[in-house]
């Protein structure tokens, strides 16, 4: 095969790509450029840090003023295209700071997904998780599974995908080197490196499937019903509240079909003491999307 | 060097031996009688051995008189020596069979030897000879009798916190195999307990046997007054008896002999026994309360005390340590710290005391020493000595309180340089702050972050960048190149059809350029000798066949069989006669027709590279 007969298909291949974002709509916006961004988020940290000191000088209506313009800075760098874990991480302290739990554990959640080491974010998480009414609700993965798949939920899906993109190369290199070299122990080196390409591949699919594939929501308003079916005519059979955290399995309408983890009390007798045991249950149900956001 | 050996060994042993000489000299003698059992039937046989500790030089010892028996056979004589931890003990022993001729109580006599002039006579003995065997198994021996046990203390009247030896003995006829040996130690509630040494193991003889004796001590110390109580201690044991083996009674006369015993063997017996003591009540009394001291602690013994100081020549606030050593008969473990008499109390500052307990000697009793190191920091520069030092406590022998005071040392304080804040020990006045948790006063989410230098897009993943993804195949292709390249030039070196194939195309070119030379030079026959050869060349390396067997017959059938088509295979034939027919005539045609037949040669051959690739 020829070089020139390679590169036309290099570009075909790299124009299907292109192709596709545009029809996932993600290249059809005109994205806010890193200079805008900065200003912004730089003016917006500013709001947020009067905002503090007007709290502690009891001064609270002007300080919910400053809260709520930081806010819609912070948003609208989102809603311009330019994303950052920092913005989601102050974004969701304002939402904290303006009482809005829900709103809060969404953008911390969103911010965790691109600062999976952050260990102020996952302080802010877990205080803002404390704060909720529904203290039982629980999606967090076990200690251990963390540990055990520790490159998992220490790297973000860039970070991954560039070690990913490195071990490919690196492997390239060493088929490149085996064919021009033939030497004996480039086969070993060769194993070992796609062994570990694989397992980094698998766990990049993993990781977008769990981040993208399935839909994750928080619970945005006080109180929230959560119906037989997708329509006010069904009777309520459970209540969630602000904060509470979701997994989004179908929708129709105006409606999601949800699923929480819900805690319930061990035993019997309905008039359990607070000594009690607890335990997790799976509870589902439709509850109308306004009520819900998505992470 | 064998000889230094020699001599070496000789010297040894003669120190040995003269060594032990002078041991043996201070040995005391004594002759002794005892017997295997002291009541027996008719049947029995009495076996009574007068032995001489001390020496093994002396005559035997004279037969004593015995009533009620007569002597078998005997003397057999056993001598005998000892070496325990370098102590060396020799005796020698006579021993008589005796067979009992009535019942009733007999006493043996005492024996007498002389030894350098001094006459030693043993102690007599009771022996009591009964009528019939009580026991139902006659070969059965007299446990009850073989072994016992016995526990007893040194008082039965004690004070609190007084010292009491409690031993425990064990008991078993000298000779007797006793194997798998179990105490269970009495319950000792109330008392503090010590263990007093190693077991002891000697010999005791008890009416007339001889018994060998295990002994364990145990040092009490009563912690309340009353009638205290210890229960009764428990021994369990095997008695290994041997027995002649399951014969005939009868028989036994021929084969009842020791050497078929020995031949044949003994039957090993076990026999389990279990002994227990008797409990031991002991009558506690509280101590006095008249006579006590103030500065009484609780110390029951005999006890001293030394003072002693390193330093004497300080500065103000310069620590001394006093090293204050309580030790004598008691219980070492609970003795308290001497009380030291300050006369102001801002003279000094007082640390706590560290202690260190030594058992000196567990042997006969518990002995000890407890050592207290004081820390006092002389807080006045006009102090000229270390407080006093007392320590009372209660002789139970004496039965009463005794006080050992120790006066003041002399000390020299210089005016002390500004304190320095180190804490060596904390003082009892002043007790360390209990350790509490970090308590949490408030809980707030933490600060906003402003990286302004790490804030860029992270919206775009890295796997839907196009140009990334796309630069994924370059690597790609480059591994695929290079492999292609790789194996087209193995197959260039090690397959000659597909080296010839690869480069008929460049022959053949090189070939027209050939003819295209020949046609400028004007030279007819060498211009169509190198079409010709161009055609037939460039088919026998595509064909993979010598270029001689060529022919335009083969070459046809050849492209015929590759599925050449057929106006290519017929312009293919013509062209190779039409050149063959040229290149040996005179007409060789025109300048034009020479030009067209060199295209067309090119054109033929840029067709059949087509139709063969």
């Amino acid at each position: 095969m020829k070089i020139c007969s390679v590169i036309p298909l290099f570009f075909l291949y790299s124009l299907f790509l292109w192709g596709t974002q545009i029809a996932h709509g993600e290249l059809s916006k005109s994205e806010m450029s890193r200079d805008e961004a900065i200003k912004l988020f730089a003016d917006a940290n500013e709001k947020y840090l009067q905002a503090i000191k007007l709290i502690a000088s009891k001064n609270l209506p002007e300080a919910d003023q400053k809260l709520k313009e930081a806010t819609e800075q912070y948003e609208t760098i989102l809603t311009g295209g330019f994303k950052n874990g920092q913005i989601y991480y102050n974004l969701g302290n304002t939402y904290y700071r303006r009482g809005e739990l829900g709103k809060a554990i969404v953008n911390y959640r969103r911010a965790a997904r691109f600062m999976p080491r952050s260990v102020d974010l996952s302080a802010n998480l877990r205080l803002a998780k404390d704060s909720t009414e529904d203290k039982e609700l629980s999606t967090e993965i076990p200690a251990i599974v963390k540990r055990i798949f520790f490159w998992l939920f220490f790297l973000n899906q860039n970070e991954l995908s560039l070690v990913a993109i490195s071990l490919y190369v690196l492997l390239m290199v060493v088929l490149f080197f085996s064919n021009i070299c033939k030497y004996g122990g480039i086969k070993r080196i060769f194993i070992g490196i796609s062994s570990v390409l694989f397992i980094v591949v698998v766990s990049l699919g993993l990781k977008i499937y769990l981040e993208r594939g399935v839909n994750h929501g928080v619970i945005i308003a006080s109180k929230c019903e959560v119906r037989y079916g997708p329509g006010e005519e069904y009777e309520p059979k459970f209540e969630i509240h602000n904060g509470a955290e979701c997994v989004i399995e179908d929708e129709k309408n105006d409606w999601y079909r949800v699923y929480v983890k819900v805690g319930v009390k061990l035993g019997a007798g309905s008039e359990a003491s607070a000594g009690e045991k607890t335990g997790n249950e799976v509870r589902s149900g439709w509850l109308q999307k306004k009520y819900v956001d998505t992470i | 060097m064998r000889r230094y050996k020699f001599y070496c060994c000789i010297l040894i042993s003669v120190v040995i031996v003269f060594g032990h000489v002078g041991k043996l000299c201070a040995q005391d003698i004594r002759l002794t009688a005892t017997v295997d059992q002291n009541i027996l039937t008719l049947g029995d046989q009495l076996r009574l051995t007068l032995t001489i500790h001390g020496t093994q030089d002396t005559a035997p010892p004279s037969f004593p008189v015995i009533e009620g028996f007569t002597l078998l056979y005997g003397p057999s004589i056993s001598a005998q020596t000892r070496n325990v931890n370098g102590v060396v003990s020799v005796s020698k022993g006579y021993t008589y069979v005796l067979q009992p001729a009535a019942k009733g109580k007999f006493s043996i006599g005492p024996s007498t030897v002389e030894f350098e002039g001094k006459m030693y006579s043993s102690q007599p003995l009771t022996v009591e000879v009964v009528d019939k065997s009580r026991s139902s198994d006659p070969q059965a021996p007299d446990l009850e009798k073989l072994v016992f046990v016995e526990l007893s203390v040194d008082k039965n009247e004690a004070y609190v916190n007084e010292q009491i030896i409690l031993s425990f003995k064990f008991y078993f006829q000298k000779g007797l195999p006793v194997s798998d040996i179990n105490y269970s130690e009495p319950t000792t509630k109330s008392f503090m307990e010590e263990k007093l040494g190693d077991q002891r193991q000697y010999e005791e003889i008890r009416e007339g046997v001889l018994y060998n004796v295990l002994e364990l001590r145990t040092a009490l110390f009563p912690m309340m007054s009353g009638e205290l109580a210890i229960s009764s201690a428990k021994l369990k044991c095997n008695l290994i008896v041997s027995q002649r083996r399951g014969r005939n009674t009868s028989s036994d006369s021929y084969f009842g002999d020791a050497f078929f015993d020995d031949f044949f063997g003994r039957e090993q017996k076990r026999y389990p026994i279990e002994r227990a003591t008797n409990a031991i009540a002991l009558s506690i009394k509280p101590l006095p309360e008249e006579g006590k001291p103030k500065d009484f602690k609780g110390a029951v013994g005999s006890f001293d005390m030394e003072v002693s100081t390193k330093t004497q020549r300080l500065k103000v606030g310069d620590p001394i340590t006093l090293s204050m050593s309580v030790y004598g008969e008691g219980n070492i473990q609970t003795i308290q710290e001497p009380a030291l008499v300050i006369n102001k109390e801002d003279d000094f500052k007082v640390y706590p005391a560290e202690s260190t307990t030594q058992i000196t000697n567990r042997e006969e009793l518990i002995r000890g020493r407890k050592v207290f190191s004081k820390v006092i920091e002389p807080l006045k520069p006009d102090l000229k000595f270390t407080p006093a030092i007392v320590f009372s406590f209660f002789d139970p022998h004496a039965g009463q309180y005794k006080t050992i005071t120790k006066e003041p040392i002399p000390i020299t304080i210089e005016a002390g340089e500004q304190e320095l804040p180190i804490q060596l020990t904390l003082s009892h006045d002043k007790p360390a702050l209990a350790k509490r948790q970090v308590q949490l006063l408030t809980e707030d989410i933490l600060p906003p972050m402003a990286n302004l230098a790490s804030l860029r897009n992270q919206g775009h993943p890295v796997y839907r960048n196009p140009f990334v993804m796309g630069c994924l195949l370059i690597p790609a292709v480059a591994v695929i190149a290079s492999f292609m390249l790789t194996r087209h030039k193995e197959r260039l070196t090690s397959d000659v059809g597909y080296a010839r194939t690869r480069r008929a195309h460049t022959v053949a070119k090189k070939r027209l350029n050939g003819a295209l030379s020949a046609l400028h030079q004007h030279q007819q026959g060498e211009f169509y000798s190198c079409l010709s050869k161009a055609i037939s060349d460039y088919l026998a390396d595509k064909f993979n066949i010598p270029p001689a067997s060529a022919t335009e017959d083969k070459v046809i059938v050849l492209l015929q069989q590759r599925g050449v088509k057929d106006d290519i295979v017929e312009e293919v034939s013509r062209s190779l006669t039409d050149f063959d027919r040229r290149r040996f005539s005179k007409d060789s045609g025109t300048w034009d027709e020479m030009e067209h037949s060199l295209k067309r040669a090119e054109e033929l051959i840029t067709k059949m590279e087509r139709q063969l690739s």
